[in-house]
């Protein structure tokens, strides 16, 4: 079916969310949907899906306007969503997951007639080629084969238009390869295809056209063989963009972090690193490579302090600092850029000014006996924020104000205040547009430059690849693999990240 | 270092710092539990003269009765034994050994020689101390259906206790003042009813934290109880003197020896809870009613974006629970007592929470948690009822001193739902 959109508008408090947006997409046609985070797109998503109502502007579905009270009004209209985070009961199997809310069934006590809806699961997944176990619980399936379940809740209920938003975020490069052909594959079969992204190069291998959103509105509509990486930069950040910032080889000295069989447990009490090894020295940069979920996150909790090491040794500088408090590693001069920055990074309802001195605030000259120094604190967050260029009215903004790029930057510019032996960076750039990833990553090379030895932590290959000096790749808790820079290509690295090697 | 390309794989650690705490644990546990378990035996030398009788009704309260007679040193040698092997079993394999299987074999011997050795000689009249643990297990197992419903539904209803009250203060006098007895439930089931949309309505129209709106009906429900006894029934008490719920025999059932008494002449608030309990299973694990309502409480966002109606569901799952424990309510007055009492659930609404958990969130799981408080508030009223040498404050502390023994140590990891008190938020 072809699916229009007719100048939506959406305005939340404060915020024209969508300006006059008007996109299209044929029957059997894949339209990429680009955009930053903040652009827009998830709004427009929203609104598509019935979850939201626009203000103005029209929805018509094979030139016929519709307007949709609830998500199931979309889903009648034919409209089928895969949800950036997936909408599946984890504790549920497949059959239940895929039939919630259209579900089969029999007897006047409305019985699940899970035999029918298992037959359709499987003819649907035989059909479409999505391999998936009709029997399995979603909390014990892969992310890729959950995708292909919620692809498979879309079809159950005979969508003929999919949005997929963010699919490729927390897949691996082989497993968005399999995303695509299945993409081609409902294409040809006849089903229109929304992808929503804010990767350059996804766009350019899957979609027939694009249309980029800037800033709630659209930016321009694009064929993928008439354009280029560069030109669609420009139209989602308004100026041209240098896309891998450029950097000198590292000349790396002595050992800065020490790995020796580190082993970590997650929050259930599995072992969720197993055994690493792995040192990062001055003056280099060492990527982590890996899919979400890989033990990353408890890797740089351990190395942090925030989290206990089970057993193995860990040392900074010579020193151990297995189980030291948080506070001690920091003081130790290790910079922590967490993964999670509304979470572990800052505090959003405090100012610019108390977030900068987060880590440093029971010290002089912010402190003294139990008074803060608040023109100190001033003065000093003043000084961060014109050094890292940091866009707020002032510094006694409260910091969930501020867009995503700049609170960034806030954590950047409070943990590179002060000496840094190590810099710890998990997702540094995630979620941030084009041109606050530019500004962050020479930061970083910077600070590499400057003598510091980095560990980078990313899901995305792009940024891996950017900038380190050695790829680590992690798999099920371990090291499968250290690259150099001229080893890490991304068919080597992607092998190394599906657990191949 | 030079870019080398080593593919680095280091095994896993062989024992880590949890498993060897864990293995640690084990022997300690083993070493205390061979040590009671010889503690039993000295025990059991004393008292090897005492004897017990274990009295069952074939047919009737008082007519011809089987017993089984016994030492009591020899219950304290079996419980001796259990105790000692599972503890030396423990200690000889570590952690591997399920200790709590241990503990549920050797649990019913310790029970029987404390039960016995407390009667000094008196018979214990087990058909009593059955079928009461079923009667006592009846407002527990009902309570903890109803806040199951809600949780599943993603709902945290802590308000039990104070349905109880309401419901039994009002089915006694609605059934006082009409003269029949039916009534009360009915009454009972409406106010129910009606707090559970209360409830439902604070929590999620205004957003009340779920556990300050539970804490809030609890009190309300205490005060005005209290009040509408000291004030009016007390004045009055032709409106506090309902007509009770007799027991029933189930024709033919009943009639079987020494099982008949215990299971088949309960009152009818014994079956119903035993088909409440089938029907909610199969509603609840079956039904596309069962589905939704599960997966609200999991993962309210997944139910929302496939068009299912959460508000809707929660709405209904608190009422629904308001009926189930108002009626459960009910029996408090129209059972045994006869007419309201103040603060006459004495906790039992709590105590059903707890035997939900103890179920794992799961009706049958609850109707066998509630029995074990039921039990033990049933040998607890055996125990003073024969007046031993015991003081009656202890006595009656007994099912709570069970309820934190149980929620405390019994219960491993459980897994409620996951979005149980969470507010839904579409979008």
């Amino acid at each position: 079916m072809r699916l229009e959109l007719r100048e939506i508008t959406k305005q939340f408090p404060g915020v024209l969310a969508n300006d006059r947006i008007s996109i299209s997409a044929d029957r059997g046609k894949v339209l990429g949907l680009l955009g930053e985070n903040g652009a827009g797109k998830t709004t427009l998503m929203n609104i598509l899906s019935g979850l939201y109502r626009p203000d103005s502007g029209e929805i018509l579905i094979d030139g016929q306007a519709r307007t949709f009270t609830d998500p199931a009004d979309a889903i009648k209209a034919g409209i089928g969503m895969v949800h950036q985070h997936f909408m599946l009961v984890p504790v549920f199997d497949v059959v239940a997951s895929v039939a919630l809310g259209a579900e089969p069934v029999k007897g006047f006590l409305g019985t699940f007639d899970r035999a029918s809806a298992r037959k359709r699961v499987v003819e649907l997944s035989t059909q479409y080629g999505l391999d998936v176990d009709p029997g399995a619980r979603i909390e014990d399936l892969p992310v890729g084969v959950r995708q292909r379940v919620e692809i498979l809740k879309a079809l159950y209920r005979k969508s003929d238009i999919l949005v997929l938003d963010e699919p490729s975020a927390v897949l691996t490069p082989g497993e968005t390869e399999e995303l695509f052909e299945i993409i081609r594959g409902l294409a040809a079969g006849g089903t229109t295809v929304i992808f929503i992204t804010h990767k350059l190069n996804e766009v350019l291998e899957v979609a027939d056209t694009i249309t980029v959103l800037r800033r709630g509105r659209v930016a321009g509509t694009v064929l993928p063989r008439e354009t280029t990486r560069a030109e669609l930069a420009n139209l989602m950040v308004g100026r041209d963009v240098e896309l891998t910032v450029s950097r000198a080889p590292a000349k790396p000295r002595e050992v800065v972090l020490d790995l020796v069989d580190l082993a970590v447990r997650d929050d259930r009490g599995g072992l969720a690193v197993r055994g690493i090894n792995l040192q990062v020295h001055a003056g280099e940069i060492v990527a982590v490579a890996g899919v979400q979920g890989n033990g990353q996150t408890e890797l740089v909790e351990a190395i942090t302090g925030l989290r206990r090491v089970d057993s193995g040794s860990l040392t900074v500088g010579g020193e151990v600092v297995q189980n030291a408090t948080p506070r001690h590693v920091s003081d130790m001069g290790v910079a922590h850029i967490p993964e999670d920055r509304s979470r572990d990074g800052l505090i959003a309802n405090m100012t610019v000014a108390e977030n900068y001195i987060l880590d440093s605030y029971h010290r002089s000259p912010y402190s003294s006996g139990v008074r803060l120094n608040r023109k100190a604190i001033a003065e000093e967050a003043s000084k961060g924020v014109r050094e890292f260029d940091i866009r707020t009215p002032s510094v006694e903004t409260h910091v969930g104000a501020l867009s995503g790029g700049n609170q960034q930057k806030v954590i950047v510019a409070r943990e590179f205040s002060r000496p840094v032996k190590l810099v710890v960076a998990a997702q540094p750039t995630r979620g941030l547009d084009v041109g606050s990833i530019e500004y962050i990553h020479r930061r970083i090379i910077e600070q590499r430059d400057a003598g510091a030895a980095i560990l980078i932590v990313s899901t995305e290959l792009d940024e891996v690849l950017a900038l380190g000096d050695r790829v680590a790749v992690m798999y099920a808790g371990q090291i499968v693999g250290v690259l150099s820079s001229e080893q890490a290509t991304k068919e080597a690295v992607g092998m190394l990240m599906g657990g191949v090697h | 270092m030079t870019a080398a390309t080593a593919l680095v794989t280091s095994p896993a650690p062989r024992i880590s710092a949890a498993q060897q705490r864990a293995e640690r644990m084990a022997r300690v546990r083993g070493i205390i539990f061979a040590v009671i378990g010889i503690a039993a035996f000295s025990i059991a030398s004393g008292s090897m003269g005492s004897e017990v009788t274990f009295r069952f009704w074939i047919q009737e309260q008082g007519g011809a009765a089987w017993e089984i007679h016994t030492a009591a040193g020899l219950l304290w040698i079996l419980a001796g034994v259990t105790t000692g092997v599972g503890g030396l079993h423990q200690l000889w394999k570590g952690a591997s050994v399920s200790w709590r299987r241990w503990m549920a074999l050797a649990l019913p011997f310790w029970i029987a020689a404390i039960i016995g050795t407390l009667l000094a000689g008196k018979p214990a009249v087990m058909t009593n101390l059955f079928g009461g643990s079923l009667e006592y297990a009846f407002p527990i197992a009902m309570g903890a259906f109803a806040a199951m419903i809600c949780e599943r539904s993603g709902m945290l209803n802590i308000a039990i206790e104070g349905k109880f009250l309401l419901g039994a203060c009002v089915a006694s006098i609605a059934a006082s003042v009409t003269g029949l007895v039916f009534v009360g439930p009915v009454v009972a089931i409406i106010v129910g009813v009606g707090v559970g949309w209360l409830m439902a309505w604070m929590a999620i129209r205004h957003r009340v934290d779920q556990i300050i709106a539970g804490t809030v009906v609890n009190f309300g429900a205490l005060g005005l109880t209290n009040f509408v006894y000291l004030r009016i029934l007390q004045l009055n008490t032709d409106i506090n003197t309902p007509p009770t719920v007799e027991a029933i025999k189930v024709p033919l059932l009943s009639e079987i020896p020494v099982l008949g008494p215990v299971f088949f002449s309960g009152t009818p608030y014994l079956y119903i809870a035993l088909v409440t309990m089938v029907v909610l299973t199969y509603m609840l694990f079956k039904t596309r009613w069962g589905l939704r309502l599960r997966a609200s409480g999991e993962y309210p966002n997944a139910a929302g974006t496939v068009g299912v109606d959460v508000i809707k569901i929660r709405y209904r799952a608190m009422m629904l629970a308001g009926a189930i424990a108002g009626f459960a309510g009910s029996y408090l007055s129209l059972h045994s007592a006869g007419s309201f009492q103040m603060n006459m659930s004495a906790g039992k609404g709590f105590i059903a929470m707890a035997a939900m958990i103890f179920g794992g969130w799961n009706p049958i799981g609850a109707f066998g948690a509630a029995l074990v408080f039921g039990f033990s508030d049933a040998t607890q009223t055996l125990l003073s009822s024969l007046g031993v040498d015991v003081p009656p404050q202890i006595l009656t502390s007994v099912p709570y001193l069970v309820t934190i023994v149980v929620v405390a140590g019994l219960v491993g990891r459980v897994r409620g739902p996951a979005m149980a008190g969470v507010p839904y938020e579409q979008g």
